[in-house]
């Protein structure tokens, strides 16, 4: 615990100094310009860190099709970097079917989206997909070049960054590396766990003995980050938003369609693991996620079905929902009132909190010199 | 031109009008029939005198002597062996020309830039785009486009459906992802009911969505042309300016050179010295365009990174010689197809007329057909009046109520 502790520290000292440097005064216009021209040529600071560059391109929705995109649409930093709703928004007139899951940790995760499709140790892959996907930010990867190649900022920036000038791979890279510096802070239960026994309260105390007990919750929340790191089926209810909103259920069909799943018409329940494996056993499988930051993270599960953490501890109570592929570790836990609060306190006390988090300014396009590309 | 010259170009007009005619009847599998022309815009065309027939052949040409030049009225439609016309078709596609959900942001339809208002085209010099993604081109009209046999002002798709695909799903048109296109079109009963009844197919797909869109563009073309009517026999169709013009363009104006045959279009490539859109010194995103256009059509490093301006014809070739040669477009309806040349740095066609007078722009690949006209004012003003006369009636189809998403059961 110390370990992380040092790490924590150390990132708090890196997130600061990619801490934004221009002053309100100065800001540039927002980045959804017409094609008119009317930029002004302001620039930001000379980047100082490839996270830092990645932090400006994390709010710049110019790395999405119609500029109305940015990676920070769907992950907000005042909301622990996620969205606060069931179901993300995706690209404009696209609605997406899964719940946004927080950056907080995400580089440290082995597994990542809600099918373990990418890794954290591979983050610049799961960013490519996020920028180029349809559904998402529906970029192509030449056009964005050329548009960061229009911006002098971003310009001098890679060239002094990297030494060469904007490439795709550089823009997952820098990117990947700003989400690298997304960690958690200290909360109480690492005070707890580094020996600091007052920082959990009786309740909270009470709930992790739950939680590593009776609960069994630590069967599959466990480790530093508490997930395994696998994926597993706990039978959580379809959200019938999916396949009420037609913009939502184009795209669930869409993405089923492209991974091959022959009935991706009929489908009425996420099939998550299964859609990569075409295995009948992982149907329903999705990973299990970090609990750090979980109180900050609502709503719930892949399809954010549940919008508190009391609903979660009772759908565990009651042995999760119905699907033949269920975990068999999940059984009715007959837990009462008061435990199900002090399990509840418990897991509040995974979530810490950041300081207010000030946006980058995003550097505005100029015109370049025609012929000297 | 020397005589020899001009009759190998006669010999060479003949000739591509009977292949014409020839592959036409051999291929004939579906033809549209226009619906009857709507009622005539009478500010449109002024009031011509009724001009016997000798006197009109004698200011102009006679109809016959303008079919021995390879000039007629427009043949049958004839689309591809897959892709035969059928009502409920035209109708679907009438439907998805209109139809915003047919782009990633749903915003964006055909229509968009091809606005029946505006003789099928925006009227603007560069094309719209996309959001945060605008053209470098000047938008094209569709009328008559199913007579091309190359589309574009490169000539990049071979036909309307390969066309609708490239503007449908191209970043910098309608950005659209065709799994995505399926699936919302399967979204919508109403489309899925018109897909079964005009392909017989199971469910909407991609592919027959462009057969639908291009048989419903099959079937905009000119109607009721002075043109077509004088040729018809309609000696008072032209007026006497027009009918001066009609001389100049096949004569001293050289015009028919490259404008030849029913379409007005050699069909194909050539550099006019027309200078640059000044949007690429002025807009940022349309350098950015620029620069994506190189990248994406995959020219040489050291062609992208010397990019100044729109090289045409050689992205598709990459031979030095196509560099900045545009296909030659229909004149047919071009008085409503403003601006003019592939990025619309002509407002009028008195600009137009007045830029071919000088021979053209400056460009050491410049056409050498392209020489200095010495034409009178009267003289541009009566070619102003015969390119007019190319026009038909106004052809308006109006925006339909498109039908709903509806969840499905």
């Amino acid at each position: 615990m110390l370990k992380i502790a040092t790490v924590f520290g150390g990132i708090l000292l890196v997130a600061l100094g990619a801490l934004p440097f221009v002053a309100a005064s100065q800001r540039a216009p927002n980045a959804n310009g017409s094609a008119s021209g009317q930029f002004s040529p302001s620039r930001v600071q000379p980047f100082e860190t490839k996270a830092g560059l990645g932090r400006t391109l994390f709010f710049d929705a110019r790395l999405s099709g119609d500029g109305a995109t940015s990676c920070a649409s769907c992950h907000l930093p005042d909301k622990a970097w996620t969205d606060g709703v069931p179901l993300s928004a995706g690209y404009t007139s696209t609605l997406y079917f899964r719940n946004t899951p927080t950056l907080l940790n995400a580089s440290k995760m082995p597994v990542l989206d809600w099918d373990g499709r990418f890794s954290g140790n591979d983050m610049a892959s799961l960013v490519r997909d996020h920028l180029t996907e349809a559904h998402f930010m529906n970029i192509d990867g030449r056009l964005l070049i050329e548009r960061l190649r229009q911006v002098p900022s971003y310009e001098e920036g890679f060239k002094a960054m990297y030494g060469s000038e904007v490439s795709f791979g550089k823009v997952l890279d820098a990117l990947a590396q700003f989400v690298g510096t997304l960690e958690s802070r200290a909360n109480q239960y690492l005070r707890f766990r580094a020996g600091e026994t007052a920082a959990l309260s009786a309740q909270a105390t009470a709930g992790l003995e739950l939680f590593e007990g009776k609960a069994g919750c630590s069967s599959c929340h466990s480790g530093e980050l508490l997930s395994d790191g696998m994926l597993h089926a706990t039978g959580v209810p379809a959200n019938p938003a999916i396949f009420s909103e037609p913009a939502r259920h184009i795209t669930f069909r869409r993405f089923f369609k492209q991974f091959g799943v022959g009935e991706y018409v009929s489908l009425r329940q996420d099939p998550g693991l299964m859609a990569l494996t075409h295995e009948a056993a992982d149907r329903g499988k999705f990973r299990t996620p970090s609990l750090l930051e979980t109180a900050r993270t609502a709503p719930y599960m892949h399809n954010g079905v549940f919008g508190s953490l009391d609903e979660v501890v009772r759908f565990y109570d009651g042995g999760g929902g119905d699907s033949p592929q269920k975990d068999s570790r999940l059984r009715p836990l007959n837990l009462i009132a008061d435990e199900i609060a002090a399990l509840v306190a418990f897991l509040e006390s995974l979530a810490g909190s950041d300081p207010p988090f000030e946006k980058p300014e995003i550097p505005a396009y100029a015109l370049g010199e025609l012929g000297a590309n | 031109m020397s005589g020899s010259r001009w009759l190998t170009l006669l010999i060479g007009m003949v000739a591509v009008a009977l292949v014409g005619v020839g592959v036409g009847l051999g291929l004939i599998v579906a033809t549209v029939t226009p619906e009857p022309p709507p009622r005539r815009a009478a500010a449109r065309i002024a009031p011509t005198p009724a001009l016997s027939g000798a006197i009109a052949a004698r200011l102009g040409l006679a109809p016959g002597e303008l079919r021995t030049l390879g000039f007629d009225v427009l043949p049958a439609v004839i689309m591809p062996p897959d892709n035969p016309l059928s009502d409920v078709k035209v109708e679907l596609g009438r439907l998805l020309f209109f139809e915003p959900r047919m782009s990633a942001n749903s915003a964006i339809s055909c229509a968009t830039c091809h606005q029946p208002r505006l003789g099928w085209g925006d009227g603007v010099d560069l094309s719209f785009g996309y959001p945060n993604a605008p053209h470098w081109r000047n938008t094209q009209t569709i009328i008559n486009s199913v007579y091309h046999p190359k589309l574009f002002w490169g000539g990049e798709s071979l036909s309307l459906e390969t066309q609708a695909k490239s503007a449908w799903t191209g970043a910098l048109a309608q950005n659209l992802d065709p799994d995505i296109a399926e699936e919302r079109l399967r979204q919508i009963p109403e489309y899925v009911r018109l897909f079964k009844e005009a392909f017989g197919a199971d469910a909407p797909s991609f592919g027959d969505a462009l057969r639908a869109v291009a048989a419903f563009e099959a079937t905009i073309v000119s109607r009721n042309v002075p043109f077509d009517r004088y040729l018809d026999g309609d000696a008072g169709a032209l007026s006497e300016s027009a009918l001066r013009g009609m001389q100049l363009f096949v004569g001293k104006a050289n015009c028919a050179t490259c404008h030849s045959g029913p379409l007005f279009t050699d069909e194909s490539f050539h550099n006019l010295g027309v200078q640059d859109s000044p949007k690429f010194q002025t807009e940022p995103l349309r350098q950015v365009a620029l620069r994506y256009q190189h990248r994406a059509r995959g020219v040489a490093e050291e062609v992208y990174r010397a990019a100044s301006g729109d090289l045409g014809l050689f992205y598709t070739t990459k031979q030095d010689a196509d560099r900045g040669k545009f296909r030659t477009p229909t004149l047919r309806e071009v008085s409503e197809t403003g601006p003019y040349m592939h990025n619309g740095v002509f407002q009028t066609l008195d600009e137009v007329m007045r830029f071919y007078d000088r021979g053209g722009g400056d460009d050491p690949n410049k056409s050498p057909l392209l020489r200095p006209l010495g034409l009178s004012e009267d003289e541009l003003a009566d070619l102003v009046a015969f390119l007019e006369a190319l026009t038909g009636d106004p052809i308006i189809v109006e925006a339909p109520d498109l039908p709903p998403y509806e969840a499905l059961p």
